[in-house]
């Protein structure tokens, strides 16, 4: 199912009229459009001084300044500026797509670690309720978050109306700087994911290990260098290459905040499956799929490298956060509310954003967008986007999700908790869609299954666009499944089945009344998120579903979005809505999401 | 009630015969009916493996397992009618105490005149835990939760009891009071009882016999008395309690064997065997044996005694309240005393009477 879209896209890369050529690939490769400089070097790879002698000159040619610089456009506030002066490299699409990839991870963990440092060293109150809140960008859809940040940065967004009051602006941040909000956006999905794992990581410090380094002489301080940032490092540098991965696969905010001006390989395949040049599109999705290959695979070399992070005997104890007003007065505390309020300005202000939107135009409170809407659904024509039509999608698809996406998940954990080779190398090969984007796992499908295999004996393997985006959606969810299910499997004491047998209940017996209760909340969690995945799905469902009536809500606030916001805000908000339920549900139950 | 035999089984995890580890040795045993029955032996040695194959989870390489006489090769745990204890007690978490112990008793009918509720109640009682019947196990502290694992195998009266080191996740006190506990128990319901345990002195105090595995294989059989006084390898001797082992040559026969219609009496009344420098007087071996291995158990080695006397170096010493438990070298060789005083210098003399000797082999 997951194999053989991603086969179907690697032999139209390589296959042409019939004929096996690596044409298409030299073209890309060569095109300094694509690879950048990079170009001549795979187009002449011998002339390794003349390339030795480019690098050095870009090099000599790097100047670095320090001034005082003016950033904010009409405000006199001045800042020390470092300018560092490079000349310009052309690194071409796939340059970009890492280089944008590099500064989200960088903003990711910026803005992740401080939230780390205060989860796992304050107590205060809804700590906890954060802490499981850090699961959330997992279930929002992209191109919600991305019409969240729309709604917030837009000319006539909620931020400029913040500015309006105290007589700023309007800015119009977007067109200012996209790539800016773009890589804000990848921060608000990330951030939380390495908050998330770092945090684990310094709860399983031991803290009696910093007071036998500090029984033998280490400062405050150098207990912290030697014996909590060794082990924290992994961890964050494991959420880094996560985040590398995501955003460098990044889809729906980079097409629905910054268009093809800012295309990453992602949005470049997208339209060129638009524009119906397959062979192209299926070379791009190649390279870039073995290039996230090559990353998940060091991801999950990496990861098998470190030992598991288990709870310690005694974690770092967490002291209050404000316990009085002078302590709450305090350059770190103050720094903590600091970063509180940026905290609230990137998670919540989108959020809030898209509901404000949602309800008010440019002359104040409104339910235009909405009727709009119910216009749109009662008035609208077939070859519309029906907002009614699309939730009954989503939730249809949503059902389809769970009724795959559940029993492979659950099955895959019962394969990979018995020991040995063959529960490795299914783990593995079970995280493989991590690595493959929505768009390439579309194309495959769309090229394969929807336009039909010929297989021998004069059949044909053809199924509709509508099963294949349920398959779609069941395999980048399973894997939510799995990994709910899978630790909650793996800490079953095996004497727990054997006691149950000896008492008499056969295997099944024993699976039905010892196993599944006791995994059964993992059941329901990943079930929840199985079914948040199918309903924020954006890239495989926009190839699959374009010119067709299959578009589910992600797909209609895009096909919105290119003409008028509001309503695009609105059928946001329906979505948070939706996946809030499930979110609830997630919540209930106990899910979780490490790593 | 049942009695337990194994013959000759074998098991090998692994396909490939060079990279195959072995795990069980053909191994003999019979476990008599209403009989304590011990597995005792380092970690690693098989024990838990021997118990795991009369449980019916592990499948045999070769060899059979019988109850009462049938075999149960191929037999499925759950119809072996087997009460199985682990060592992580493995209560079911979503289940209540009194549902933990009621658990087989939805597959196997209470004994007669009693119905599910009646025996939980009771089972609950016999392990002095009459009112946690509607506990959650969370709740409960490793003793009771030790309890509850307990009951829960006895409820539906199996014919054989497998506890697989019951007690090791519990302090020594408590542990002290459940053995006695359970053998009490053992002995009041006549249940066949196997017990792996790798504590040698638990072995020998709760047992009617032990057997002792090493490697694999079952060195030696016997009641906890003759275990000690008479170890059947040098393996047994040092596994079980404090022991000197030496290894000696034996060097003076005075006797001849006399030989009648094929029957050999042994002449000899004792033998003088050289150990390194020194050379000890022991009882009586048989002739033509060129080398001796044998025991002294450090109660036997005194200051007061005349013979086989020996200088030994004072290296550390254990007040153990009635004794003292003395390590030291003689010869750079390891020598354990037990004393009823902690010594005052460091060089002592202890010899030992040849009747309180040992020997284990003779080759």
């Amino acid at each position: 199912m997951l194999y053989l879209p991603v086969g179907v896209v690697f032999q139209n890369a390589i296959i042409d009229e019939g004929v096996l050529t690596l044409d298409a690939f030299s073209d890309v490769l060569t095109d300094p459009f694509y690879v950048g400089i990079f170009a001549e070097w795979v187009a002449d790879p011998l002339a390794i001084g003349s390339h030795l002698g480019a690098v050095a000159g870009w090099l000599a040619a790097v100047s670095i300044s320090l001034s005082i610089e003016y950033p904010v456009p009409g405000v006199g506030l001045p800042v020390p500026w470092l300018g560092i002066d490079t000349p310009a490299v052309r690194g071409g699409l796939f340059g970009f797509t890492a280089y944008q990839a590099a500064l989200s991870t960088i903003a990711s963990v910026a803005l992740g670690l401080p939230a780390a440092y205060i989860l796992a060293n304050y107590e205060f109150r809804g700590r906890r309720t954060i802490r499981s809140l850090t699961i959330l960008p997992f279930v929002l859809p992209g191109i919600m978050v991305a019409v969240g940040f729309y709604a917030m940065f837009a000319q006539g967004g909620t931020l400029n109306s913040v500015l309006g009051v105290v007589g700023l602006g309007p800015y119009s941040f977007i067109e200012w700087n996209p790539l800016a909000i773009v890589i804000v956006a990848h921060a608000f999905y990330n951030a939380p994911l390495v908050a998330r794992i770092t945090v684990a990581a310094w709860e399983s410090v031991d803290i009696r290990a910093v007071e036998t380094a500090r029984s033998l002489g280490a400062s405050d301080r150098r207990a912290f260098l030697d014996i909590v940032v060794p082990q924290l490092l992994p961890a964050v540098l494991t959420g880094a290459l996560l985040t590398f991965i995501f955003t460098f696969m990044t889809f729906p905010i980079v097409l629905a905040l910054g268009g093809l001006q800012l295309a990453t390989v992602e949005v470049w395949i997208y339209d060129r499956v638009q524009r119906l040049a397959y062979t192209e599109a299926a070379t791009l999705a190649v390279l870039e799929t073995m290039l996230s290959l090559g990353l998940t695979y060091a991801y999950l070399r990496y990861e098998s490298a470190q030992t598991g992070l288990s709870r310690a005997a005694s974690p770092p104890p967490k002291r209050p956060l404000f316990p009085d007003l002078r302590t709450a007065l305090s350059p770190r505390r103050l720094a903590i509310v600091g970063y509180g309020v940026v905290a609230l300005i990137v998670f919540v202000g989108p959020m809030l954003s898209l509901v404000i939107g949602s309800v008010t135009d440019s002359s104040g409170l409104t339910l235009d967008h909405y009727q709009f809407l119910l216009n749109r659904q009662l008035d609208g024509e077939s070859f519309q986007t029906l907002p009614a039509i699309a939730i009954r999608n989503s939730l249809l698809f949503g059902l389809g999700t769970l009724a795959i996406a559940v029993p492979m998940g659950v099955v895959i954990s019962v394969l990979t908790a018995r020991a040995g080779r063959v529960g490795t190398i299914v783990d593995t090969l079970a995280m493989v869609p991590l690595a493959v984007s929505g768009v390439v796992f579309g194309i495959g499908l769309l090229q394969g299954l929807v336009f039909g295999i010929s297989l021998p004996g004069g059949w044909r393997l053809q199924v509709t666009g509508t099963v294949a985006i349920v398959v779609a959606h069941a395999v980048a969810a399973y894997p939510f499944v799995t990994r709910n299910v899978s630790p909650l499997l793996s800490n079953l004491d095996p004497a727990m089945v054997e006691s149950a047998r000896a008492l008499g209940a056969t295997r099944y017996r024993a699976l039905r009344d010892v196993e599944l209760p006791l995994v059964a909340s993992g059941i329901v969690a990943g079930a929840a998120f199985a079914f948040a995945i199918s309903i924020g799905e954006f890239s495989s469902t926009v190839i699959l579903a374009s010119g067709t009536d299959s578009y589910t809500m992600p797909v209609a606030v895009e096909r919105y979005l290119g003409r008028r916001s509001g309503p695009a805000i609105a059928m946001g908000t329906v979505l948070l809505a939706i996946t809030a339920a499930s979110f609830i549900v997630v919540d209930r139950v106990g899910g979780r999401f490490e790593q | 009630m049942t009695d337990l035999r194994l013959e000759a089984v074998s098991k090998r995890y692994g396909e490939r015969d060079e990279t195959a580890a072995i795990a069980l040795q053909e191994i003999d045993l019979t476990v008599r009916d209403g009989e304590f029955f011990t597995l005792v032996g380092p970690s690693g040695c098989g024990k838990t493996t021997t118990l795991r194959t009369i449980a019916g989870f592990e499948e045999l390489t070769a060899g059979s397992v019988h109850f009462d006489g049938t075999e149960m090769t191929g037999v499925a745990p759950e119809d072996r009618d087997v009460g199985v204890v682990f060592q992580s007690y493995a209560l079911f978490p979503h289940m209540t105490v009194a549902e933990n112990v009621g658990y087989g008793l939805r597959f196997r009918a209470p004994p007669a005149g009693t119905d599910a509720d009646d025996r939980i109640t009771e089972l609950l009682e016999l392990v002095d835990l009459p009112e946690l019947g509607d506990r959650e196990p969370g709740q409960l502290s490793g003793g009771q939760q030790q309890r509850v694992a307990l009951a829960r195998a006895l409820a539906p009266a199996p014919d054989l009891l497998l506890l697989d080191e019951p007690m090791s996740a519990l302090d020594a006190q408590l542990r002290e009071s459940l053995r006695r506990q359970l053998t009490e128990i053992q002995s009041e319901l006549g249940i066949t009882t196997v017990y792996v345990t790798h504590d040698q002195a638990e072995a020998l105090a709760i047992s009617d016999r032990v057997a002792v595995m090493n490697d694999g294989q079952v060195e030696q059989v016997a009641t906890p008395q003759t275990l000690y006084q008479e170890p059947a390898t040098r393996f047994v001797a040092e596994f079980i309690g404090d022991n000197n082992v030496f290894q000696g040559a034996v060097r003076a026969t005075e006797a001849s064997v006399q030989s009648d219609g094929g029957t050999v009496h042994d002449q000899h009344e004792e033998a003088t065997v050289a150990v390194g420098t020194e050379t000890f007087t022991l009882p009586a071996v048989p002739n033509g044996t060129d080398r001796v291995t044998f025991c002294v158990r450090p109660g036997a080695l005194s200051q007061s005694a005349d013979r086989n006397r020996i200088p030994v170096t004072v290296e550390t010493s254990e007040f153990l309240g009635e004794t003292v438990r003395v390590t030291g070298r003689w010869n750079g060789r390891p020598i354990v005393l037990q004393l009823e005083t902690v010594p005052e210098r460091d060089e002592l003399t202890v010899g030992f009477d040849p009747a309180a000797v040992h020997v284990i082999e003779t080759e």
